[in-house]
């Protein structure tokens, strides 16, 4: 097998811009939509409120035999005043249900909660789960979390200056970016589809991302560093071509070994997992395919741009080039 | 040669300590595994206090502390988060409804008359608190096990506290009175302590008042934080015709520095109407925590499992000889967790199982190289070596640049975040460990084999003209 990854990029360029396009628009209706009103669906991390989610007491007699009513949930939470709540029945056996509304006290719970085990049933005290966040909480969620992504951005551009050139750095972050906007624009659609919320361990995901995916452009950059040291004299094209078909296999089967454990945790890994392991396969199936096809693309492009589409032309008149261009732009 | 056996003895020598370690020291687990109740208190400026200083938080995280012992939970963590947020960590909580209820209340400090005639009993209801907190304490110190004797003990306390503060009636003054408490040296001799108070003008007129009923009776000032005396000091004859003027005051106790400035604190604490309220609150049931536990474990293996056939299955003797070297990584990766107490979460799992599926792409990338080099012609042993060697620096590059993102996560980020990234870079720095070291070791051993030195078992379809001698390699 061998990609011509030179000759078609433009076609490569498009998918990336198709996927991105519909990512941004399907961020933008969610922007719109009164529920959501946030290009992703955000969870309670973000927005603040309580969730509860109770379980039925199955060692009581009796107790377990009919699966929750959402109808005799929504009366209960209807006389408490909490109207606009969204109630979710969850659970092997629909035994469960997760029930989430604004911010209640500790006084509004117990009654809540009191109110809702006459209605339906004895609850299971281990198996109850709550989450009351503030919505500052929130807030510092978000920020810190943004700028440990601009952070993480900026040192590596640093290292990768340093280890490599500016230009590489440069280019790799570009695919980065790509890779964030695809994943959060793939969870925007999957928001209004599936009603997907975002949590805070997306944020980790996306840093995880950025991670993993610039471990694999770097890779592919090494090797090109590494060619156009042994041969100075070919095409910039050539180099990059080569490089990515050499180090393919290898991209191929680390992805392939990544996604085996991530699609385990999606299938066997707990409830709170899911959406972080889903996030994680688009992630880094789309990091794969950017670093093989756009990081690498990218590069050539820009030497060749600069005038240093055959480095041992380049490096004799690099000041002439690079003015040269600039007046170009 | 040499060399190759004391790296082998090193690792072997680790994998034994890995073992040991797993073994005998237990896992830290996280609240969202082993149930229980995380909350985030913020504390916020009052009138009085306009700014959250490190002494507010100091006396606030006390008053906290003082309370969470009212619960009777062992192991319960209070941290300082930030510059106004107190982070507590209550595992195993049976009712988080009571812990909301008693930690989200601002402390009431109140100044009391001890009722007259009730002397004796106050030294014997006092005796009795003295040996139930001590009896507490002990059952604390033995951990969890015992939540019943603890709950049982904690409900005795509630009512020996309950029955101290039936020997006072309230005198009107508070800890709203109060602008200062400090410990400071006595000045008769070396090692006493004295706690002095400082009250407002309000306070003041109340403080003389009560002194001046109190004085030379034998009957105590009942100084009371949430219900519960703190201490009770008794006032000198000679204040019985003015009491004790000018809104400052001395208690005398013989105390040591330390429980001076304990006292001291305690007061600050209560005199500080700091409202504090709950922003957060994370609950999970013990089931429900150790069910997640159980599924991420099923998933950590069988991605494991099938990540280790993949290996086998695609790159042959490299392959098993890299998936002992990944199980070599997990034990290695899991001892250096249980060693550097790690609390281990949810997260933190997901990280672990992630670093796994990344630890392979060091073997992965060495062996493509070796493959590369075997296809060039390259004798086997030259191939294996210069597999390491060449795909050493991409190792490099792409771990550092991991680590760089987990560091900006752990510098930035808070609670779970924190775990996850340190779990992640643990794991890519054990990863480049023992690819570099493990992997080459073995590989190097394996080929000291004649009868593993055939190339098929490294690279399939390699050219005949360029099949290097089994003979020839040194």
């Amino acid at each position: 097998m061998k990609l011509k990854v030179m000759k078609q990029q433009s076609l490569w360029w498009s998918i990336s811009l198709l996927i991105i396009l519909s990512g941004l628009i399907a961020m933008a209706i969610s922007w719109t939509r009164p529920d959501i009103k946030a290009p992703l669906r955000p969870s309670l991390d973000f927005v603040g409120g309580t969730r509860i989610q109770f379980e039925l007491d199955c060692a009581v007699a009796n107790n377990c035999d009919q699966p929750v009513n959402v109808g005799t949930v929504r009366e209960v939470l209807d006389k408490q005043g909490l109207g606009g709540s969204s109630i979710q029945v969850v659970g092997q056996n629909q035994q469960a249900v997760s029930i989430r509304t604004r911010t209640l006290n500790v006084d509004e719970r117990t009654q809540l909660q009191t109110a809702l085990s006459e209605a339906v049933g004895k609850f299971d005290a281990k198996t109850t789960q709550i989450d009351t966040v503030g919505p500052t909480i929130g807030r510092q969620l978000f920020t810190s979390g943004m700028l440990a992504l601009i952070v993480s951005f900026a040192g590596i551009i640093v290292y990768m200056s340093f280890r490599f050139q500016f230009d590489y750095a440069f280019m790799a972050i570009v695919a980065l970016f790509h890779d964030v906007l695809v994943t959060v624009g793939m969870f925007s659609i999957f928001g209004l589809l599936f009603g997907t919320e975002v949590d805070s361990l997306f944020i980790v995901a996306l840093l995880t991302i950025v991670g993993f995916s610039v471990n694999d452009t770097v890779v592919i950059y090494d090797r090109i560093r590494e060619t156009i040291i042994l041969n100075p004299e070919r095409h910039i094209d050539d180099i990059v071509e080569d490089a990515v078909n050499q180090t393919l296999t290898r991209s191929i089967n680390t992805t392939l070994t990544v996604l085996l454990t991530l699609s385990s945790i999606f299938f066997f890994g707990g409830e709170t997992l899911k959406n972080f392991a889903l996030a994680l396969i688009v992630g880094f199936t789309m990091g794969a395919y950017s670093s093989i096809f756009i990081a690498s693309t990218l590069l050539a492009w820009w030497r060749r741009r600069n005038g240093q589409a055959i480095p041992a032309l380049a490096t004799s008149a690099p000041a002439i080039d690079a003015s040269v261009s600039s007046e170009d732009a | 040669m040499q060399r190759q056996r004391s790296l082998l003895a090193l690792i072997i020598v680790l994998v034994i300590a890995s073992i040991v370690t797993i073994a005998k020291v237990p896992v830290r687990l996280g609240l969202d595994l082993q149930g229980g109740s995380q909350l985030t208190l913020q504390v916020k400026p009052s009138e009085n206090v306009k700014e959250i200083t490190p002494r507010v938080m100091e006396a606030v995280q006390r008053v906290v502390e003082g309370r969470i012992n009212g619960l009777g939970v062992s192991e319960s963590v209070v941290q300082t988060v930030g510059e106004d947020q107190l982070l507590v960590q209550l595992p195993g909580v049976s009712d988080p409804e009571q812990a909301e209820r008693v930690l989200g209340g601002t402390a009431q400090l109140d100044f009391r008359k001890q009722k007259p005639g009730t002397e004796a009993q106050l030294g014997v209801e006092f005796q009795v608190r003295q040996e139930l907190q001590a009896k507490q304490a002990e059952l604390q110190k033995q951990g969890a096990g015992n939540e019943a004797a603890l709950a049982e003990n904690q409900a005795a306390i509630k009512r020996s506290n309950a029955a101290i503060a039936e020997l006072f009636e309230r005198s009107g003054l508070t800890g709203e009175n109060l602008q200062d408490a400090s410990a400071e040296p006595a000045a008769a001799s070396g090692n006493n302590w004295n706690v002095s108070l400082k009250f407002d003008s309000k306070g003041a007129t109340l403080f003389a008042d009560l002194t001046k009923s109190l004085a030379g009776t034998g009957r105590s000032i009942g100084i009371l934080l949430d219900d519960r005396l703190i201490s009770a000091p008794t006032v000198g004859v000679q204040f019985a015709q003015t009491g004790i003027t000018g809104g400052g005051a001395v208690i005398e106790g013989r105390f040591s520095a330390e429980e001076a400035n304990d006292l001291a604190v305690q007061l600050r604490g209560g005199a500080l109407p700091v409202p504090v309220e709950i922003v957060e609150n994370r609950t999970v049931g013990a089931t429900l925590g150790r069910d997640s536990i159980q599924r991420s474990i099923y998933a950590g293996l069988g991605g494991l499992f099938l990540v280790l056939i993949f290996m086998v299955v695609y790159y042959r003797l490299p392959g098993a000889i890299a998936d002992l070297a990944l199980v070599i990584y997990s034990l290695l990766t899991f001892a250096s967790f249980t060693l550097l107490n790690v609390t281990l979460t949810l997260p933190g799992i997901a990280g672990f199982i992630l670093s796994i599926g990344m630890a392979v792409d060091a073997n992965v990338l060495i062996f493509e190289r070796t493959r590369e080099e075997l296809r060039a012609g390259k004798t086997l042993y030259r191939s294996v070596e210069s597999g390491f060697y060449r795909a050493f620096s991409s190792i490099l590059d792409s771990n550092v640049t991991t680590v760089i993102a987990c560091g900006a996560l752990f510098w930035l980020g808070a609670g779970l975040v924190r775990g996850f990234a340190l779990t992640l870079a643990l794991g890519v720095m054990i990863s480049m460990f023992t690819a570099v070291t493990c992997s080459r070791t073995l590989m190097l051993l394996a080929i000291s084999f004649p009868a593993l030195r055939k190339t098929e078992l490294y690279c399939p379809k390699v050219p005949a003209s360029n099949q290097p001698q089994a003979g020839v390699t040194p």
